[in-house]
């Protein structure tokens, strides 16, 4: 009996040993690549390189385009391995990244969204592209230097741009035409979109349908000229204050809201897929997306209608007086890697700012090239050629550009509490469209939301 | 309490092996080291994956977070006193009760109705029983993927059928009115697995000749449930119940997936504001200090479901 007992508590003795070993061996296997990463010879990669992890948020096509041309970075020098590893979409990136942050396991390279620039930077924890530039006198002019400047802060460029993109307006030219409008002469004004919605409403059709999103609304206001916080839109200074509430949010909210209740608007609510399932399935003529949608509509609508790309509208009254401002993603480096990772991290960025990776990116995702020698490559000259719909996204920001001129607002604000200022944003619309307040009403409230977060969030940031 | 002492004297293995003791103190000793030692695994588990957690939580409601996550400066009770003075407060926890409310009843009856109608000998019983119980392999993100292709607006198969009889599409999500309706269907069907295997499983222990008893007394169908089944049952449903109601004051995932809260917050149920405060936010405070007003109320809930629940519950 007694032997027997013995035996049980030196059983669960050494269940317990093997626990413990179990569990710290464990935590040495999982520290030990991303405390020492330059150590990882014998681990992941094959050959005798430095690894570079890579988040990024790009799914379906472009998320498939871009691994390729990682593959192929991989496969064109031994020195650096770079291990893509997607994310989910930005925001999800995001929380994935500030809660890695405080261990070593995040990535050396991030891909973030424009808006997304408030939130990264104060981290504290990326290294400035802007220093690599200088260390080895990289020549930017190459770039599109509109696009370096939504990214650049007191002259100092933050982030690399790599995928840029700018909202789009999408239309059916076939239902356009079957509906008397001309295919060709997309409306350009909130009136007019509201006269074409009109006319191709009807027999369970509907003129348009936007997804509320808070992008879309951002943008609606970015192109009325107008700013979405104080302190030049955050670039001057942390922004205090949310200016949601101004007069060109307001004449947006009621003109979303007086398209729904008219019956030429379908509200689909925040998922902006459904939209564009409806667009595609040519239930709506018109939708709204990002020029990174621009392959996905193409490949949707292959055999059934033709897609028509337009720029975003804005009220008559507001003509010339600002433009979008540059969205997608850019790619930043962490500063919380050994000095060997940051640089061949920058070496990977260079290797996909080249013309020709430009070039491929751009006419396999729609996001526009950023390196402007992209656009000379035969490649683009002749997918611009068959697939015209790709320059308005140009165009447009060029447009933006000349309005705009050096604006904050035109570069898009920079704002630490980004994700909770979207879901006011959007919660906002809600409310609107759904007759809970008028846009008067549920606009200052949602601005005195918004405001009273930047105050809680710049307590601790100091 | 009574229970509890039923509980004591269900084990009489031990207590007499506890009386044997007293004569041999070293007996004793080894006995109690085996003892902590089979619960030092869950002791351990527990303490890493629960208290300190709990008790880092309720730590955290008196801070204040920064971007990272990291504790800023004490606060004091502010956290508290933001949420309590929130009128987006009132209108989370009055979604969350509603959400119980619709589901826990609602659930719990079908899968009773289930449980009752598949517990005999007929043939192929058996499919229908994996068949009632097949939701509960499910993982609460894949069924909810599957009920927004289902709710989908224009592509949805739900609309579809509507439309087939005539009848006009609904939002199920976006519009305020039905999304919390929409997500209680949904989730009445992800818990009935989990509902209906507890319940039959407690229909099969209730013992063959008490109904043969009461049939040899002419009682018939309906007076065998109501004077039978459901006494004897009542413990089960009791249990099912109680985590019911905590599975719904807890519910998260469906609500992520199908609404993000919306629209205009009518599914922002307690949990979901919680992880919009912590981990989108990040501000650690306040999530944390929603964490412990919800643990208090799920505490003071089940409290009052046994003080009240026990007195009707018949243990055999």
């Amino acid at each position: 009996m007694q032997y027997k007992l013995n035996l049980i508590t030196f059983l669960f003795v050494s269940f317990l040993l093997i626990l413990t070993v179990g569990c710290s061996s464990g935590t040495a296997e999982a520290t030990e690549p991303s405390g020492n990463d330059n150590n990882t010879e014998e681990t992941s990669a094959p050959e005798v390189t430095t690894e570079v992890v890579f988040w990024h948020s790009m799914g379906g096509v472009n998320g498939e385009t871009l691994e390729g041309m990682i593959e192929d970075f991989n496969d064109s020098q031994d020195d650096i391995f770079v291990k893509p590893i997607f994310q989910g979409g930005y925001a999800d990136s995001l929380t994935k990244l500030k809660t890695s942050l405080n261990s070593n396991s995040g990535p050396a390279i991030m891909q973030s969204n424009f808006i997304s620039s408030g939130p990264m930077i104060d981290t504290k924890k990326i290294a400035p592209i802007q220093d690599f530039v200088d260390l080895e006198n990289y020549d930017l002019s190459q770039l599109d230097g509109n696009v370096l400047g939504a990214y650049e802060m007191d002259g100092q460029l933050n982030a690399m741009p790599f995928n840029a993109s700018t909202l789009l307006m999408y239309y059916n030219k076939d239902m356009f035409e079957a509906a008397g409008l001309d295919p060709n002469d997309p409306p350009e004004t909130y009136e007019e979109v509201k006269a074409a919605s009109a006319q191709l409403s009807g027999d369970g059709k509907y003129g348009a349908s936007f997804g509320v999103s808070s992008y879309y609304i951002e943008q609606f206001i970015t192109v009325q000229g107008a700013e979405l916080v104080d302190n030049g839109n955050g670039r001057e200074g942390l922004a205090t204050k949310s200016l949601l509430n101004t007069q060109e949010a307001v004449d947006t909210y009621t003109w979303w809201k007086d398209m729904v209740d008219s019956g030429y608007m379908l509200n689909l609510g925040t998922n902006v897929a459904d939209t564009h399932q409806a667009f595609l399935s040519e239930q709506v003529g018109m939708t709204l997306g990002s020029t990174a949608a621009l392959k996905k509509m193409l490949n949707g609508a292959e055999g059934k209608f033709e897609v028509g790309t337009a720029f975003i509208p804005h009220p008559e009254a507001k003509t010339g007086e600002g433009g979008v401002s540059v969205g997608g993603g850019s790619l930043y480096i962490m500063n919380n890697k050994p000095t060997e990772v940051q640089q061949a991290a920058w070496e990977v960025i260079k290797y996909l700012m080249e013309p020709e990776q430009q070039a491929h990116w751009y006419i396999n995702t729609g996001y526009f090239s950023i390196n402007k020698l992209a656009y000379d490559l035969p490649e683009v000259v002749e997918a611009l050629e068959q697939f015209p719909q790709f320059t308005t996204a140009l165009e447009q920001l060029e447009v933006a550009l000349e309005n705009n001129a050096g604006s904050n607002a035109g570069k898009g604000p920079v704002l630490g509490v980004y994700p909770d200022a979207r879901t006011v944003t959007t919660e906002a619309m809600e409310k609107v469209l759904n007759d809970a307040q008028t846009p008067k009403e549920a606009l200052d409230e949602a601005a005195e939301e918004i405001t009273k977060k930047i105050t809680r969030y710049n307590e601790t940031v100091q | 309490m009574a229970k509890d002492q039923k509980v004591m004297q269900s084990i009489p293995v031990l207590s007499s092996s506890k009386t044997k003791m007293k004569h041999k103190p070293k007996h004793l000793r080894i006995d109690q080291i085996a003892g902590y030692g089979f619960i030092m695994p869950t002791v351990i588990l527990l303490s890493m994956f629960v208290f300190y957690p709990f008790f880092q939580s309720i730590y955290l409601s008196f801070f204040m977070t920064d971007p990272l996550g990291n504790v800023v400066k004490f606060v004091g009770f502010q956290n508290y006193v933001e949420l309590f003075t929130d009128k987006e407060f009132l209108n989370s926890l009055k979604i969350t009760f509603l959400f119980t409310v619709f589901t826990v009843p609602t659930g719990i009856f079908i899968a009773l109705i289930l449980a009752v109608l598949t517990n005999n000998k007929s043939k192929g019983m058996r499919g229908f029983q994996f068949i009632f119980a097949l939701p509960i392999a499910m993982s609460v993100g894949t069924s909810s993927i599957i009920w927004l292709l289902l709710f989908n607006p224009t592509a949805g198969v739900l609309n579809y059928l509507l439309n087939v009889v005539g009848v006009e599409s609904i939002q199920w999500l976006t519009n305020p009115d039905w999304a919390l309706l929409s997500i209680s269907i949904m989730t009445i069907w992800m818990g009935l697995g989990l509902d209906f295997i507890i319940l039959l499983a407690g229909l099969q222990a209730i013992p063959d000749d008490l109904y043969e008893s009461a049939k040899i007394d002419g009682a018939g169908s309906l007076t065998i449930f109501t004077k039978i089944t459901i006494p004897l049952l009542s413990p089960t449903i009791f249990f099912v119940l109680i985590i019911s109601v905590i599975n719904a004051l807890q519910a998260f995932g469906q609500f992520n997936v199908l609404t993000g809260g919306g629209p205009m917050k009518s599914t922002n149920v307690f949990v979901f504001s919680l992880y919009q405060e912590a981990f989108v936010n990040f501000q650690f405070g306040l999530g944390s200090t929603r964490a412990f007003v919800l643990f208090v109320i799920i505490v003071l809930l089940t409290w009052i479901q046994f003080k009240v629940g026990e007195k009707k519950v018949h243990y055999q």
